[in-house]
């Protein structure tokens, strides 16, 4: 079936699939979840994102930290990987404001893959590498209710992809939440921003808010560069605007309309370690409708995320310079039904059709996956301490390719047409709360990772991208991530605290190394050629501890440790001399120590945050022999501080120091990392 | 003089230190059933009822009658809620009422004071279709009282499942799942 054909069928499915539900309602219920009720009610942030039902954060079966406005904003942190790099267990390499790679639990690298990033449940990756381009999503930090992180694999709620963990962005409801704000931001590096956050109410029942920003600034400081880079990497912006309206239609219906647009140009690694200055031009536009009936909460929602992208080889000179152009779109439909049964069984049956595509002369062609999911989510109340939750998803894919593949690659359209993966995700835990301070949690789950569309598909040619033929492989498998992990909290109220420690085992199978990172071959003309592959499998551990609390007399405080310490069992690197960048067990530092001490006083507050972690190693594409170069970043410590004022009822004047303690630092194998004074105005009106 | 001085002294201080201990022990023994914190929280699992009550809903203080402990926990509670629980759109008006008066119903959620709990204002509860609240995990269990609310070390609201539904009860399909029902 030809992609207009089945977009087509999926719009008049979800229309009549729309009409269907809002006919046949009866109930007069109330049915979004409301947070701020929610939360003022049971004193702590909700969370709809581990299982689909709301739960409180001690209550959930998965180990989930969630950072509020009040945390974003004392944090200084003018865009999301900032916040994250102070969350216990994540890794932030961050290559330019806003540009950074992600990851959970010891796996990360360029491209990040094994992380899903949804924004109110709209998944917003990348599908070329999988990837998230953090600075083109099209959301304000003033506007953003709160972070959801959950670390580990939940692929049975999300599928494909959410391997290392999730991260789940909410805004604030315009139905029930008036945010209007207004901030600009400016700083050293020629740093400006701002950013406007708009809500107005239509009659009794609905709401919009309205949000633009984007900033711009003179990237770090610049190294030896070329003339394209020179002219794409010292100027990096972003903008973005963003709606967001919502309708309770009756007291039994609500429905939402939202939409995006943005650009971006940044500099950032592709996966092979090149810096590629890239600009895009995304869209994305959402509707759904979710209503109480006798049958449970049901939802019902569509959604298309569109991007133009061009991107240059900046590190890369002649011959080999590379212009990329891309139109990536993520078409997805899904329904879900919640439903409590009697006082103990709560069940979450959900339905998913998803398209990834990429039109790309990477491809030299289109190339789609397509997703059909079923999951199943079952919770039991055992006892009032003692609750288990069961979930399991099955996703089948299938691959759909046009084009002409090149000759020298090897590729076929039948090859790529055959493929086919069928899945089953599995995420369980049991909770309990085995006294009101004390809370043990148990969790089981098994991730899949799908093969990116680069890694099924890219054909690059020798001399294209640079003096190596790199080329993909369809019928790659899925990788398979399996974690179990035991977790416990206590209450601390002596000290106003609370403690939570985690212990966690994974092992992946299946790992796929990148078309840049796999196996080298070579032609019988002579030139190497690198493919992605399945290269075998790597095991991680590590644990948490993390101490955070608050006093009544404005005093607020964070200590964490995080060991991840990851081995590769791969056929790669196995000589003396490291050639590809699958290198999970040196990647990440294994030790991270985040220290945060804020205090508020009248019209003041102020906070200081300082992380220090271990040394690890980046790898960097550079011209030169060898073209893989390894990075070794030593351990560093940074310290951020932010002291704010608040001159009115309405403004806010504040002053952000990044890296307060050195003026520049290696963190990265890019260019160093500069120290960074913001200054900034908030009005909320 | 002297020494008259200190002994008066030494026996005024013991009586004052009697007073101090019997006034602590009585405020002790006469703390409200429900704390501050608990009836804001019930304030806020009100707003969650389905439907909701009207906005100037009474809600009930019930105590057993002859029971003088009932009496002055009921009339504790009332001082605490004041002149009324907020509560979502609504503003709950209190009223200190005996179990034997509630069979006029007129409220549509009944708080039971210490000592009330049991098949007589669970059976006026249900003719009233009104929602009753506890503090007693017990009496919700045995199927008294429809809801039990504790707000340290954390909230936590247990609901009697049959209870509610036998009063006619129901809560957002949200609430539900947060809450644990028997």
């Amino acid at each position: 079936m030809t992609a207009p054909l089945m977009s087509n069928r999926i719009q008049s499915l979800t229309l009549a699939a729309a009409v269907l539900t809002m006919a046949r309602i009866a109930a007069a219920h109330a049915q979004s979840i409301d947070y701020q009720g929610l939360e003022q009610l049971f004193g702590e942030p909700v969370t709809t994102s581990v299982t689909g039902k709301p739960q409180r954060v001690a209550d959930a079966p998965a180990n989930i930290e969630i950072i509020t406005q009040d945390d974003i904003r004392r944090s200084g942190a003018t865009n999301i990987p900032d916040v994250l790099a102070f969350v216990t267990g994540m890794d932030v390499r961050g290559y330019a404001p806003g540009a950074a790679d992600v990851g959970i639990r010891g796996y990360n690298q360029s491209a990040n893959s094994r992380l899903m990033v949804l924004i109110n449940g709209r998944q917003v990756y990348m599908v070329d590498y999988g990837r998230i381009l953090w600075a083109s999503l099209p959301v304000e930090m003033d506007e953003i209710r709160q972070i959801e992180v959950i670390k580990g694999p939940n692929s049975a709620l999300y599928g494909f992809n959410a391997v290392g963990g999730v991260i789940n962005i909410i805004t604030y409801d315009p139905t029930k939440e008036k945010i209007n704000a207004a901030t600009v931001r400016g700083g050293t590096q020629d740093y400006a921003s701002g950013s406007v956050v708009g809500t107005a109410a239509i009659g009794d029942t609905a709401g919009i808010r309205l949000s633009a920003g984007g900033f711009q600034a003179r990237n770090f400081a610049p190294g030896p560069l070329d003339s394209v880079d020179l002219r794409t990497r010292e100027t990096p912006f972003t903008g973005n605007f963003n709606a967001d309206g919502r309708w309770h239609v009756t007291p039994s219906i609500d429905a939402f309309l939202e939409g995006s647009y943005g650009t971006m140009r940044l500099s950032q690694p592709s996966p092979e370690g090149a810096l590629f200055t890239e600009q895009t031009h995304q869209w994305s536009l959402r509707a759904g409708v979710s209503a109480q009936t006798g049958l449970g909460s049901f939802s019902l929602s569509a959604y298309q995320n569109t991007t133009y992208l061009r991107g240059d080889a900046a590190t890369q000179t002649p011959p080999f310079l590379f212009l990329e152009h891309e139109q990536q779109q993520v078409a997805v439909v899904e329904a879900n039904d919640l439903v409590k049964i009697g006082p103990y069984h709560t069940l979450r049956i959900a339905l998913e059709y998803r398209d990834n595509s990429d039109a790309t002369d990477l491809v030299h062609g289109r190339l789609a996956d397509i997703d059909y999911a079923a999951a199943l989510m079952w919770d039991w109340q055992i006892t009032p301490a003692l609750t288990a939750t069961n979930a399991v998803r099955i996703d089948h894919a299938e691959v759909s390719y046009s084009g002409v593949p090149t000759v020298a690659s090897g590729l076929t359209i039948a090859a790529f047409n055959a493929v086919r993966i069928t899945e089953p995700s599995l995420n369980s835990g049991v909770v309990w709360r085995a006294t009101g301070a004390d809370t043990f949690r148990l969790s089981l789950a098994r991730g899949v990772r799908l093969p990116t569309l680069v890694e099924q598909g890219i054909q690059s040619d020798f001399g294209t991208t640079g003096p190596v033929a790199v080329y993909g492989k369809p019928n790659l498998l899925p990788a398979i991530t399996w974690n179990a992990e035991i977790d416990y909290d206590r209450q601390l109220p002596t000290i106003a605290s609370v403690l939570r420690t985690a212990l966690f085992a994974q092992r992946t199978d299946n790992v796929i190394a990148t078309p840049f990172g796999g196996p080298i071959t070579f032609a019988p003309a002579g030139y190497a050629i690198t493919t992605a592959a399945n290269v075998g499998y790597s095991t991680a551990g590590g644990m948490e501890l993390a101490i955070k609390g608050h006093s009544p007399s404005g005093w607020r405080w964070n200590v964490s440790y995080a060991l991840a310490a990851t081995t590769d069992h791969t056929s790669l690197n196995t000589g003396p001399v490291i050639v590809s960048t699958e290198l999970y067990t040196r990647s990440v530092p294994e030790h991270v120590v985040i220290v945060g001490v804020g205090y508020s006083h009248d019209q003041w507050e102020a906070d200081l945050m300082a992380r220090w972690q271990s040394s690890f190693v980046d790898t960097r594409s550079v011209i030169g022999t060898p073209p893989l170069r390894f990075i070794v970043v030593n351990n560093y410590v940074t310290v951020n501080a932010r002291i704010a004022y608040r001159l009115t009822d309405r403004v806010t004047l504040a002053l952000v120091a990044q890296q307060l303690n050195s003026a520049s630092l290696v963190t990265t194998a890019g260019v160093p990392t500069e120290r960074r004074l913001i200054a900034s105005a908030t009005a909320r009106f | 003089m002297a020494r008259g001085s200190g002994e008066l002294i030494r026996r005024a201080s013991k009586s004052l230190a009697a007073a101090v201990l019997i006034l602590t022990v009585s405020r002790a023994a006469w703390a409200a059933s429900f704390a501050a914190k608990d009836l804001q929280v019930l304030g806020r699992a009100i707003a969650f009822m389905q439907p909701p009550p009207a906005p100037d809903a009474v809600i009930a203080i019930a105590y057993l009658p002859g029971n003088a402990d009932s009496k002055r926990d009921a009339d504790a509670i009332a001082a605490l809620i004041g002149s009324g629980l907020p509560a979502g759109h609504a503003t709950l008006r209190p009223r200190v009422v005996d179990i034997a008066g509630l069979g006029a119903g007129g409220f549509s959620v009944v708080i039971a004071a210490a000592g009330a709990n049991g098949p007589q204002l669970n059976a006026a509860a249900k003719a009233a279709k009104a929602l009753c609240v506890t503090t007693e995990t017990d009496a919700v269990r045995d199927g008294f009282c429809a809801m039990a609310i504790t707000s340290e070390p954390r909230v936590e609201i247990i609901v009697n499942h049959a209870a509610a539904a036998a009063a006619g009860i129901d809560f957002a399909a949200a609430f539900r799942m947060m809450i644990r029902e028997m």
